[in-house]
């Protein structure tokens, strides 16, 4: 019933870990909202008020119950990560793709495209973008993230087609005639897949620490909450000078939580694929 | 041409080519995006021509000067790039009428001197820590740092810096709540000031070392994995090698790959460390992109990126030499890259 690749990662325990706090996270993020069903963004209950029965996590300065700020936090971060990464994915795995797999002027081009906005830090890219726009909504921030993040996979991606590109099975494709596209989907893409999955896990962590740190100098969401969104408030108003630490504890705690769970279900999907890592 | 020279030519032309097309970004984007703030912020000093009108109406002046409005496109483009290249990057809004290169210059040694000893320091000892961890790998003392590594490789600066001004200045109150230097003083180069500038130095220091440190222990360590379970190692050893010196060759031959990584990664870096700046209202740009930003200040925001990324490129180029110099492969000719 459970297919065997999923029962032997099952048995890697850092698999196990990472997969757990993950769920766990994404369900606190899409399941809460609708279980405590407090309005993140109403003004109702006394200002700054430290966790206690009423208000689980405290409230904040204008009176916001935190508790439902991280619940709607959790949720808007885990899709601004989810669309960013898929807009990098699509863009590096495309360009990494087509460049090692057609080589020649077609790859130098692309490759250096790549490396030019590689050696532009993509913060900053997204700092400069984010600047020029008046209303950001979480669509937006995806997109920025995703636009400025994807050259390290473009290289990724490139490498190890050439890699691929030297085994036999694809002399045996070409022999038949089969279509670019076809060896591309077919032969090229099934056996990067596991890599593209990782590559996947990283840039969604990556994204969303990226929008932590645009919220941080006020160029995230213009509207709604997010992880970020609570600690560039927390920041703005003092939260930490005057020891409001129920404030800005917990949205970095699920952040860092979160990211580091997805840095380890790579890393134990790394070992699990690349055997010569594997016990060492 | 020896290799090393046709290396870094190569590099230089980069370089440049990297420099033209982010300038060529930034000269873009005010003018690309529709309904874009600056027109909003035109059209907000309209209204509050009556307040000041003689103010208003220079810093109008200069605003469409210096977009060059009204003019064609590729004329307001090489507009832009000479004036760049000449060190003039425009009037500041909020702090009119003062030059934005000035103002960035005077903030910008704030954040260098924070930021470049904090990753060498970051650099050196993550690397240390992480070769160590790979060569003692499945021993406890491996099992206990990687996740270690693994969590602070994810923690963003900032975060840890609001954790460590929570405990260490405003809880035990042993260090001082931020700032550079305590208010009310001038800086000058007295024992007390240093000994004050210290105190302000220590913990915006150790929030960018400490959460820089794990990523570069990570990549050392799998590096380090990675050569041990090479032909030369099993070679070496076959003939009797010490392990003290065949750890040396594989430190040697792990360390390449991470220059390059310190080249990479100075930029994701900055912008780390620009946030941790806020935390500690540390004067450095960090803190005045931020006060651009809310004062929708666009010439000072495109003069602190245009600042921040030359520094940055000409960081990645000292690097290179640095490279070209360590790197056999490239002083034979071996690689072009």
């Amino acid at each position: 019933m459970i297919p065997p690749i999923l029962k032997n990662l099952l048995r890697i325990k850092k698999f196990d870990i990472s997969v757990s706090i993950i769920l766990f996270i994404t369900l606190v993020g899409i399941i809460g909202p609708f279980v405590y069903t407090v309005d993140p963004t109403a003004l109702h209950a006394p200002p700054e008020v430290p966790p206690n029965n009423k208000y689980p996590l405290g409230t904040d300065s204008y009176g916001r119950d935190l508790l439902a700020q991280l619940l709607h936090g959790i949720r808007s971060s885990l899709y601004i990560g989810l669309t960013a990464s898929l807009i990098s994915l699509a863009i590096g795995v495309t360009i990494g793709a087509v460049a090692g797999f057609k080589g020649g002027i077609t790859d130098d081009s692309l490759m250096l495209v790549t490396n030019v906005v590689y050696a532009l830090p993509s913060i900053m890219l997204m700092m400069l973008i984010a600047a020029y726009l008046k209303e950001r909504n979480p669509l937006f921030v995806a997109l920025i993230i995703g636009l400025t993040s994807w050259p390290w996979v473009a290289r990724a991606v490139r490498s190890q087609l050439m890699s691929l590109k030297s085994r036999d099975f694809l002399a045996i494709s070409r022999m038949a005639a089969l279509s670019d596209l076809k060896i591309m989907f077919e032969d090229l893409i099934p056996n990067m897949a596991s890599y593209i999955f990782m590559a996947f896990v990283l840039l969604m962590s990556g994204a969303m620490i990226a929008e932590a740190g645009l919220s941080m100098i006020g160029l995230g969401v213009t509207r709604g909450v997010s992880l970020g969104i609570i600690l560039y408030w927390a920041q703005l108003l003092e939260s930490v000078r005057r020891g409001l630490w129920w404030w800005f504890i917990p949205p970095g705690a699920c952040l860092v939580s979160l990211a580091t769970s997805m840095l380890l279900l790579s890393t134990s999907l790394d070992e699990y694929f690349s055997p010569r890592l594997r016990g060492r | 041409m020896s290799p090393v020279l046709r290396f870094l030519i190569r590099r230089i032309g980069f370089f440049a080519l990297t420099f033209v097309v982010f300038t060529l970004v930034i000269f873009t984007l005010p003018r690309a995006i529709p309904g874009n703030p600056l027109s909003t912020l035109l059209s907000q000093l309209f209204q509050q021509a009556q307040a000041n009108p003689e103010l208003i109406r220079a810093v109008y002046k200069r605003l469409m000067d210096e977009f060059g409005v009204g003019k064609p496109l590729h004329e307001q483009f090489l507009l832009f790039i000479s004036r760049t290249l000449k060190g003039d990057l425009g009037t500041s809004i909020a702090f009119y009428p003062r030059k934005v290169a000035d103002i960035v210059f005077a903030y910008l040694p704030w954040s260098l001197g924070l930021l470049i000893p904090a990753v060498l320091t970051s650099w050196i000892i993550g690397n240390m820590l992480g070769a160590l961890a790979g060569y003692k790998r499945t021993t406890a003392l491996d099992n206990a740092m990687l996740p270690a590594f693994l969590t602070l490789s994810q923690t963003p600066y900032y975060w840890l810096a609001m954790i460590f001004l929570y405990i260490f200045a405003v809880n035990l109150g042993w260090l001082p709540i931020g700032g550079a230097y305590s208010s009310g003083r001038i800086p000058k180069l007295t024992l007390d000031f240093i000994v004050d500038m210290l105190r302000h130095y220590v913990l915006p220091y150790l929030s960018i070392l400490l959460s820089s440190m794990g990523g570069w222990a990570i990549g050392m360590r799998s590096m380090v994995i990675y050569e041990l379970g090479s032909d030369y190692v099993d070679y070496a050893d076959s003939l009797g090698l010490s392990d003290s010196k065949i750890l040396r060759y594989v430190f040697k031959n792990s360390m390449l790959p991470q220059v390059t990584g310190l080249a990479l990664n100075f930029g994701s870096i900055l912008g780390g460390s620009l946030i941790t700046e806020l935390v500690f209202n540390y004067p450095g740009t960090g803190f005045l992109l931020f006060r651009a930003i809310s004062t929708l200040d666009y010439p000072l925001i495109q003069g602190v990126f245009m600042l921040l990324i030359s520094t940055l490129l000409l960081a990645n180029l000292i690097v290179d030499f640095v490279y070209a110099y360590i790197d056999p492969r490239i002083r034979t000719g071996y690689i072009g890259e």
